[in-house]
């Protein structure tokens, strides 16, 4: 966002695909309220995994919703991004954007996993049948870069394309990447992520995760900031984002929902939540600086809430380490606590979670948790009436990456 | 197992393998237009020439997966399967 700080960008159009909601109209609703959707793992072949809970998606039809000949080449994964990225156009009043200028538009996609589903699917036929059965778009479909690709050409966009690939913060880092290319001079990106981690190879390979919840109850299995918290439950799904310059934005005379206002992020290494505290704190700092933002100024902070007891007081000190007395006192709220950790879609759900919050002026709860063991103001129970112009967005990975955005509420030109 | 391709035999592997629908009678009349119309894909090309090899258990010429038409496909490759056969 350093290369022309006066070309500031406007998030105009949000699309979700979630566990709680398949349009981010449903999905803000469910989460506002404070529904909890974790639920038992249905998923065919993964009955005698050890992981018992997670947040799916369900009901989803991707037959409905994109094209034969991209549903055969491309993962679950990929299904979700395409059809929240279509979703966010159409918000943004944009799907037909490639038909006026197509290298006005990119995209920029982040992804934890990759297309889990499609590639045991050709693996298995691989190591049974041989390698003569390994259909082709195996070549592209489980690759991370998938859905930034598949997006690009599904709707026709020749503008400048990325993937970012930075754990599960990496669902930030690719907000702030698509501001910096906008900031280049590219007027629209589309950008966000999605995540399908809920097939049998997937998930065997979150099992060595020290920090996954194994408990069996869907209301007990994760509950960051308690005493009770047991790990993180993983969930499918995401957002997508229509990230846009501000001033185009204002021409045509679109909604502008939000503006991307700062971000910074750190890396402090695997699984080390002491040096998280730090990480966290460095990237909190880094995202206010960027955004010309006092600590005082942040009226709600959407939690990371890894729900792993030392994460959970390494983010609680890092808020205070980083915003001062306010640090205790500003609401904090992680409504992911209702659906689950979808990786990198994970702070994009926040990030589309945010941008609502500050249109209806109301914090959302977070669902199953209850008893608070740090020194934080969060929201629980019941939504939250409040006066928002601010909010902070953070994330962090299991591989060590930390990342911090600042969101504002556009005040409309005449307030600039 | 035959050893012609026919086009309606193509035309369902043009579904299976890559996803596009096309009616065998638009495929015979179309015999000439690129595959790429059709919207099938290198990659999808790749994938019929890939089951066609293991349907009739031998290898096809390298050039089968570069074919831009129905027709220079189909020739390619009954050409190729009714040699020898």
């Amino acid at each position: 966002m350093s290369a022309q700080p006066n070309r500031r960008t406007a998030i105009t159009g949000i699309g979700v695909v979630a566990p709680n909601g398949l349009h981010a109209e449903t999905y803000w609703k469910s989460v506002k309220e404070g529904l909890s959707v974790l639920d038992r793992i249905t998923r065919e072949g993964c009955g005698h995994l050890p992981l018992r809970v997670a947040g799916e998606v369900r009901g989803f039809d991707a037959s409905a919703l994109i094209e034969e000949t991209f549903l055969v080449q491309t993962d679950r994964f990929s299904h979700f991004a395409m059809a929240a990225a279509s979703a966010a156009l159409k918000d943004a009043g944009l799907s037909d954007a490639a038909a006026d200028s197509p290298y006005s538009v990119g995209v920029v996609t982040a992804a934890g996993s990759g297309g889990g589903e499609f590639g045991q699917r050709e693996l298995q036929k691989l190591w049974g049948q041989g390698s003569r059965f390994v259909g082709p778009y195996q070549s592209i479909a489980w690759f991370y870069a998938a859905s930034t690709g598949q997006i690009s050409i599904r709707s026709g966009f020749k503008g400048p394309c990325g993937v970012v690939a930075s754990d599960e913060a990496g669902g930030l880092d690719a907000v702030a990447h698509a501001a910096r290319t906008v900031g280049r001079g590219t007027d629209v990106v589309v950008a966000g992520a999605a995540e399908a981690p809920l097939a049998p190879y997937s998930m065997v390979c979150q099992l060595g995760y020290p920090e996954l919840s194994t408990v069996e109850d869907p209301a007990r299995a994760y509950r960051p900031f308690t005493s009770a918290a047991c790990g993180f439950v993983p969930a499918e799904g995401g957002a997508v984002l229509v990230v846009e310059d501000l001033d185009r934005a204002r021409r045509r005379d679109a909604d502008v929902r939000a503006t991307v206002a700062g971000h910074a992020a750190t890396f402090t290494g695997a699984s080390r939540w002491d040096r998280s505290r730090e990480g966290l704190a460095h990237a909190i700092r880094g995202a206010l600086d960027e955004a010309g933002c006092a600590p005082e100024e942040i009226d709600v902070v959407f939690a990371d809430a890894m729900g792993v007891p030392e994460a959970d007081r390494a983010e609680a000190l890092a808020l205070a380490d980083a915003l001062g007395p306010h640090g205790t006192r500003v609401p904090v709220t992680a409504p992911k606590t209702g659906i689950g950790r979808s990786y990198c879609g994970a702070p994009l759900l926040d990030v589309a979670a945010a941008v609502m919050a500050m249109e209806e002026g109301r914090i959302p709860p977070t669902p199953n948790v209850f008893d608070i063991c740090h020194d934080i103001d969060l929201v629980t129970s019941t939504a939250r009436p409040a006066e928002l112009s601010t909010a902070l967005v953070l994330s962090r990975g299991l591989m060590g990456s930390n990342a911090a955005l600042v969101l504002r509420r556009d005040p409309g030109p005449a307030a600039r | 197992m035959s050893s012609e391709v026919t086009l309606e035999e193509l035309a369902a592997l043009m579904k299976k393998a890559a996803g596009v629908t096309v009616d065998p009678h638009d495929l015979e009349a179309r015999v000439d237009t690129p595959f790429a119309e059709f919207g099938l894909d290198s990659l999808g090309l790749l994938g019929i020439v890939g089951e066609l090899e293991n349907r009739h258990a031998r290898a096809l010429p390298t050039d089968a997966e570069k074919c831009k038409t129905p027709r220079d496909f189909l020739d390619l490759v009954n050409s190729t399967l009714t040699a020898g056969a």
